[in-house]
């Protein structure tokens, strides 16, 4: 019950959205409101893990919702303190955004971040399919706040693709009742009936409704070659928006993906889910190195970033390395809400998105530079940054695993992927400097990318072995440490 | 072998299915997408009746009330304010997509035993579902108009009901109302997003939206 106290903010800031007058203050008092919730969120999670979701309930809050309901609610209080900074100042200088769309903005978005609690705190799959169907239909009018050409098309992409690709996750969830019928009794879509009944299950029905469940699921999580809406949306989204469907609704859909993993493993299934998500994230890791190498935008470039780490996720799940899964999840979203709200607030310098055009950062705003420069590198997986680290053990993991050609497809990816990103890099830092005839941003700007890279840095340098262990106890499946 | 009424109207819906790929007209389109989900609502009765499951009648009147009226007159209002009437797809032969999806119904009939559940007895059922999933998706596929490719995706979901309510005892009527409702937010920000297209394309033709390209 407890964990309900999470839905207040988010839904009054989403009546409030909806009132035209508030749009003046509403987004500061997001920004002191978001604070509040996380620190509800993280009394949640401590408090909710020690006593596990009981079998019989539909939503709870479970170790790894625990951990993801955590990230998520991080995400969401980087980018709407950082909105309450960005969002005005574009209003300022664009009249065509009108205090109602200023206002839809946090309508959206309450809801949105409601949808995506109720997706970690589904226990009953069928809920879990709802509240997903449920992100799509407010994350889509989300990306479309700019009312430009390309944010309809992309919108209308990512509506008809990811509702279509929802809809095969819907037959997979029907085929997983129907797998039931070797019971005899009621069937449940109850995660905890079903893990353990697992064994029981029609198998044929059973790994026919995983595959259908992993084709409706990853095209939500943007795994290749279902990831063609995904650059679209992320990059036509206003920058706060781009932070939540990178950093918290690609882990919303990948924590699915492991719920039915773990159903698949209970069963004895296991092996079908290593020879689909070993080599699913193996060739999405390296597709999204190549095609990062010829991008042109700035957010796109981000945006296919976040198709190779959702790789690097489906590979954890697929080894069955949880902890990894978890760590790398936390880390990837720190750095790339950073980086979507650094890629926002450099969008609104420059008044262009084109990489071309943004050039001599280093000089122009020295602070962004600075941190463009320490986001880019944490995000392509170099020390002493926690991606390091967590991409690192990753790999060691995969290749104990005796998965030698997905070890090596990876690290070809990781390796065209950290060359294509410095050399992006390279030109917008360093390169001849645009001329920009706006005054130097306050140091209020560089705030929220600045703490979310500290706290990357943090996860790299302050890892030790009792934090694997930590981590292994809070994804065991019920619960967390008794 | 004794055809059983559910087995009918399946086969009835999935024939509903398949003239659609071969009709142009988006008026005769909306109608037999209309039948087609009736059909699926009277189903959902008829199964009710069988399992004595009351649960199905609110199930059958609600997919009767939204998915066989609600919608379709929706979609045929959009097409009015949009002054749409046919949408003759991409393919030159128009008459491909119904040789297709005959291809598809048979398909479905040859892989019924693979998919469906043997203890429900409605192995024809699960076949004519699988073509109807099939079948939605080749709409999308072929046609130009968004519109369209809304209703595609309404044959596809029509499928997935199909296969829901022969092959299963029934999802709880909490999932299945709370799956309802998504399609039917779903119908309707498309609606809102296909007259925004209308507006700054003056046109829903998907093949022509190629603004992001990489």
């Amino acid at each position: 019950m407890n964990a309900l106290v999470l839905f207040c903010i988010p839904l009054l800031m989403a009546l409030l959205g909806l009132i035209r007058q508030t749009a003046r203050w509403l987004p500061g008092a997001v920004a002191v409101a978001m604070p509040v919730q996380l620190a509800l969120a993280g009394w949640c999670c401590l408090h909710g893990w020690a006593q596990p979701v009981s079998g019989s309930a539909d939503f709870g809050l479970d170790g790894i919702g625990a951990a993801f309901l955590f990230i998520t609610t991080l995400v969401a209080t980087a980018a709407l303190v950082h909105a309450a900074l960005l969002l005005p100042a574009e209003r300022r200088e664009s009249p065509e955004i009108s205090d109602r769309q200023l206002g839809l903005f946090y309508t959206l978005a309450g809801v949105f971040l409601a949808a995506m609690y109720a997706v970690l705190l589904a226990q009953n799959l069928g809920y879990l399919w709802i509240a997903m169907e449920a992100t799509t239909l407010v994350s889509a009018p989300l990306v479309f706040y700019h009312r430009s050409r390309h944010a309809l098309e992309a919108s209308w992409k990512y509506l008809l693709l990811c509702s279509v690709g929802i809809a095969f996750a819907l037959f997979g969830t029907v085929l997983l009742v129907a797998a039931q019928h070797t019971l005899g009794a009621a069937a449940s879509l109850r995660w905890h009936d079903l893990l353990a009944h697992a064994h029981a299950l029609d198998p044929r029905l059973l790994r026919l409704g995983f595959i259908f469940c992993l084709l409706g699921y990853g095209t939500k999580a943007g795994l290749f070659p279902l990831h063609n809406w995904l650059p679209d949306a992320h990059s036509e989204a206003p920058a706060p928006a781009s932070a939540l469907l990178s950093g918290a609704l690609l882990n919303c859909a990948l924590v699915a993906i492991w719920r039915l993993a773990q159903v698949m493993q209970a069963a004895g299934q296991g092996d079908l889910v290593r020879q689909l998500l070993v080599p699913a994230g193996a060739v999405t890791v390296l597709a999204a190195g190549l095609l990062l190498v010829r991008q042109h935008d700035l957010k796109r470039m981000w945006a296919y970033s976040s198709v190779e780490h959702v790789g690097l996720l489906t590979l954890a799940i697929g080894i069955g390395a949880t902890p990894l899964f978890l760590l790398h999840a936390l880390n990837h979203s720190l750095v790339k809400v950073a980086l979507f709200l650094l890629a926002g607030s450099i969008m609104h310098h420059y008044g262009t998105k084109a990489l071309k055009q943004i050039g001599g950062l280093l000089r122009t705003v020295p602070a962004w530079g600075v941190l463009l420069a320490g986001a880019g590198f944490a995000i392509a997986g170099s020390p002493p940054f926690g991606t390091f680290l967590t991409e690192w053990l990753l790999l060691r993991d995969t290749f104990a695993a005796r998965e030698y050609l997905a070890g090596g497809v990876v690290i070809v990816g990781l390796t065209i992927t950290f060359l294509a990103i410095t050399a992006h890099l390279g030109r917008m830092l360093f390169g001849r400097a645009a001329a920009v005839d706006r005054p130097a941003p306050s140091a209020a700007w560089s705030f929220v990318p600045a703490t979310l890279l500290v706290l990357a840095l943090l996860t790299g340098v302050c890892f030790t072995p009792q934090v694997m262990t930590v981590l292994l106890a809070l994804t065991r499946i019920g619960g967390g440490p008794r | 072998m004794t055809i059983s009424p559910v087995d009918l109207l399946a086969a009835g819906a999935a024939m509903c299915a398949v003239w659609m790929c071969g009709v142009g007209g988006l008026t005769p389109l909306l109608r037999l997408l209309g039948v087609q989900t009736a059909l699926s609502a009277v189903m959902a009765a008829v199964l009710g009746a069988t399992f004595g499951l009351p649960h199905y009648y609110v199930l059958a009147l609600v997919v009767f009330a939204v998915k066989a009226v609600a919608i379709p007159v929706y979609l045929s209002h959009a097409a009015t304010q949009l002054q749409l009437r046919r949408d003759d797809g991409v393919l030159t032969p128009t008459a491909l997509p119904l040789f297709l999806g005959c291809g598809i119904l048979i398909a479905g009939y040859f892989l019924a035993p693979r998919i469906a559940v043997p203890t429900m007895g409605y192995t024809g059922a699960a076949g004519m579902a699988l073509a109807l999933l099939l079948t939605g998706m080749l709409i999308m596929v072929t046609r130009r108009l968004a519109l369209s490719q809304v209703i595609g995706f309404l044959v596809l979901e029509n499928g997935i009901f199909l296969y829901s309510l022969t092959q299963t005892h029934g999802m709880p009527l909490v999932i299945e109302m709370g799956i309802i409702f998504d399609v039917l937010i779903a119908v309707l920000v498309a609606g809102v997003v296909i007259f925004r297209l209308n507006r700054s394309f003056e046109h829903i033709d998907v093949t022509q939206l190629r603004g992001l390209r990489h």
